[in-house]
């Protein structure tokens, strides 16, 4: 009776650990609490490696909890999918979610912080992997339960959506485009002001053909700021950004992007 | 027994963080009957204690004045006592807080708020922003910062000069490290004490910088008559070098962040780039450097970034 029990015992701790194995969390260079719960909602399938190729710069220290600097640069992996930025300790953790189709894999954006908190990306490449990286930021609190600036302004519907942009050269084969676009970004968490944020962001070329795709969420930093570096031939070319926010306004504008020098 | 032992070992900790806890200020006479508290040239930190600022006290004929009470209650008390004891039995007649960031003024507890002036809009930023850097302020600081409040200066000043305990001082009202910087000369030895318009070896801060009227005040700064210059940060200055230095950085810190912006540079590649060798020697500069890539950037941004019609 008891070697039974005992072979019951290895059998289960057996099928358990086959569990895992499917797929095994590696251990947090962050040492997250959060780590588990943000690789099962937002990596959910495939192999998780930390991978130094996934470069995130971050300041140490949030000089502003409501703008906190991110880059990602992950153009030393290839067959980049997606890019997955997510704050582990806010109240709502995912940030953006980047689709770099016919772009380099490489974002800058500001996010909202809560409290000193790990940021973890992921980069998906062709093959299911998720390569991660991140950076622990020190913060005061109240990122996303404070009402964004906008509301000190009782005319800010004027304004939303006014648009700054321009694209210059990264590579011959590259544009380097900086938009920064005039929206509150509520996270619905301060008192009495409901969600409302710029949640999708498409660059396309002259024909039409979708270069990048990004998806916002709540913690991204109200007038959010994005870089991206969508593929390009040498020559001059116009793309067309679009984008809308979850109340369904539209914002639509046109970039030129200059020939490569020598051209 | 066991609690007895418990007990001892507490009171032994009681009894060294007190000692750590303890800002050893010194009083340097740097004119006469005029003493600067150097503090060091570094940022916040729980070494420091906060105590990276400098402050002053001068003796004139009826009492004490004093420029500025640094980042606490704790230091705000530790001053009273070195004042008290470098100039025994002379009553404290007024108290000038030069701008409103914290490490200035949250020092006002220990002091009769009653003697506390400065121009109003420094009073104005401090009650609306006081309280908020006092909670930032404990964060970094833990127990240095142990019942400290805010308390906003009780006189508003607006004239051009004010007599004190028999000394005239000349007041000049200017702008540029913060909406409201408020500097203050003793017209009988010449001393500026220059808060934080001058840094001298020490990084200059700018969370509320607009580095445009910044640069008008230390015109301004360089044009007055004074025998020594205090600055908020760093050591004393008779030749107008922290005036100098200030400048130069500040310009710099303009100039390479506009063109990291029109770059379309991302803040952290920004805060990434070279810092001339010329600062090295500025404390902390790195630090702060980074510090004012989050605090100028997006004024930049806007200024510099081309408006973009929307489609219809």
């Amino acid at each position: 009776m008891k070697s039974v029990s005992r072979i019951a015992v290895v059998f289960c701790m057996m099928l358990f650990s086959t569990g895992l194995l499917a797929r095994q969390l590696p251990e947090d260079p962050l040492d997250s609490v959060m780590w588990e719960a943000m690789a099962e909602r937002f990596m959910p399938e495939g192999d998780i490696v930390f991978d130094e190729r996934v470069r995130v710069m971050a300041p140490l220290s949030a000089e502003n909890q409501f703008h906190v600097p991110i880059t990602v640069d992950a153009t030393a992996l290839d067959d980049v999918v997606e890019i997955v930025a997510m704050a582990d300790l806010n109240p709502i953790p995912l940030v953006m979610s980047l689709r770099p189709s016919e772009a380099l894999a490489f974002v800058g954006f500001r996010l909202k912080l809560q409290q000193t908190s790990p940021i973890h990306v992921g980069v998906r490449t062709r093959d299911g992997v998720w390569h991660v990286g991140g950076a622990i930021v020190d913060a005061a609190g109240g990122g996303c339960t404070a009402p964004a600036a906008a509301h000190g302004n009782s005319n800010w519907m004027k304004t939303l959506g006014e648009t700054r942009a321009f694209a210059g050269r990264d590579t011959d084969h590259s544009a380097r485009m900086t938009l920064r676009m005039r929206h509150p970004m509520d996270t619905g968490l301060a008192a009495g002001i409901p969600a409302f944020y710029l949640n999708e962001l498409a660059v396309r070329d002259d024909e039409g053909n979708i270069l990048a795709e990004i998806d916002l969420y709540e913690p991204v930093s109200e007038n959010p700021t994005l870089t991206l570096k969508p593929r390009v031939g040498p020559e001059a070319t116009v793309l067309t950004v679009s984008s809308r926010d979850t109340e369904g306004n539209i914002f639509n504008f046109p970039l030129d992007v200059p020939a490569a020098t020598g051209l | 027994m066991q609690w007895f032992a418990a007990g001892c070992g507490c009171a032994i900790c009681g009894s060294a963080s007190a000692r750590l806890l303890d800002f050893d200020l010194r009083a340097v006479e740097m004119a006469s009957r005029t003493w600067a508290v150097l503090g060091r040239t570094e940022y916040f930190n729980m070494d420091n204690g906060g105590n990276i600022v400098n402050v002053a006290f001068v003796e004139v004929p009826d009492g004490v004045v004093v420029i500025d009470t640094g980042p606490s209650r704790r230091y705000g008390d530790a001053l009273r006592r070195l004042i008290e004891k470098t100039v025994p039995g002379k009553p404290i007649l007024r108290v000038y807080n030069t701008h409103h960031h914290p490490d200035h003024f949250l020092g006002n507890q220990a002091f009769d708020a009653s003697m506390i002036a400065a121009p109003q809009k420094v009073i104005d930023n401090i009650a609306l922003e006081g309280s908020g850097f006092a909670d930032n302020m404990y964060r970094l600081l833990g127990d240095w910062m142990r019942g400290t409040n805010a308390v906003a200066p009780t006189v508003a000043l607006q004239a051009d000069r004010e007599e004190v305990g028999g000394r005239h001082f000349s007041l000049f009202y200017l702008s540029g490290h913060t909406s409201s910087d408020f500097v203050i000369r003793d017209d009988e030895t010449g001393v500026l004490f220059a808060g934080d318009l001058a840094f001298l070896y020490r990084a200059p801060t700018t969370p509320h910088a607009d580095i445009v009227s910044w640069r008008e005040s230390l015109t301004v700064l360089a044009g007055i008559d004074k025998s020594l210059l205090i600055p908020g940060h760093g050591p004393s200055d008779d030749k107008d070098e922290s005036l100098v230095q200030t400048g130069d950085y500040i310009d710099w810190l303009h100039g390479s962040l506009s063109d990291a912006v029109q770059r379309g540079l991302t803040m952290n590649e920004a805060m990434a780039l070279p810092i001339p060798v010329r600062f090295e020697g500025l404390g902390v500069v790195r630090t702060e450097y980074e510090r004012s890539v989050v605090h100028l950037y997006p004024a930049l941004e806007d200024a510099l970034f081309p408006v973009i019609e929307l489609d219809q």
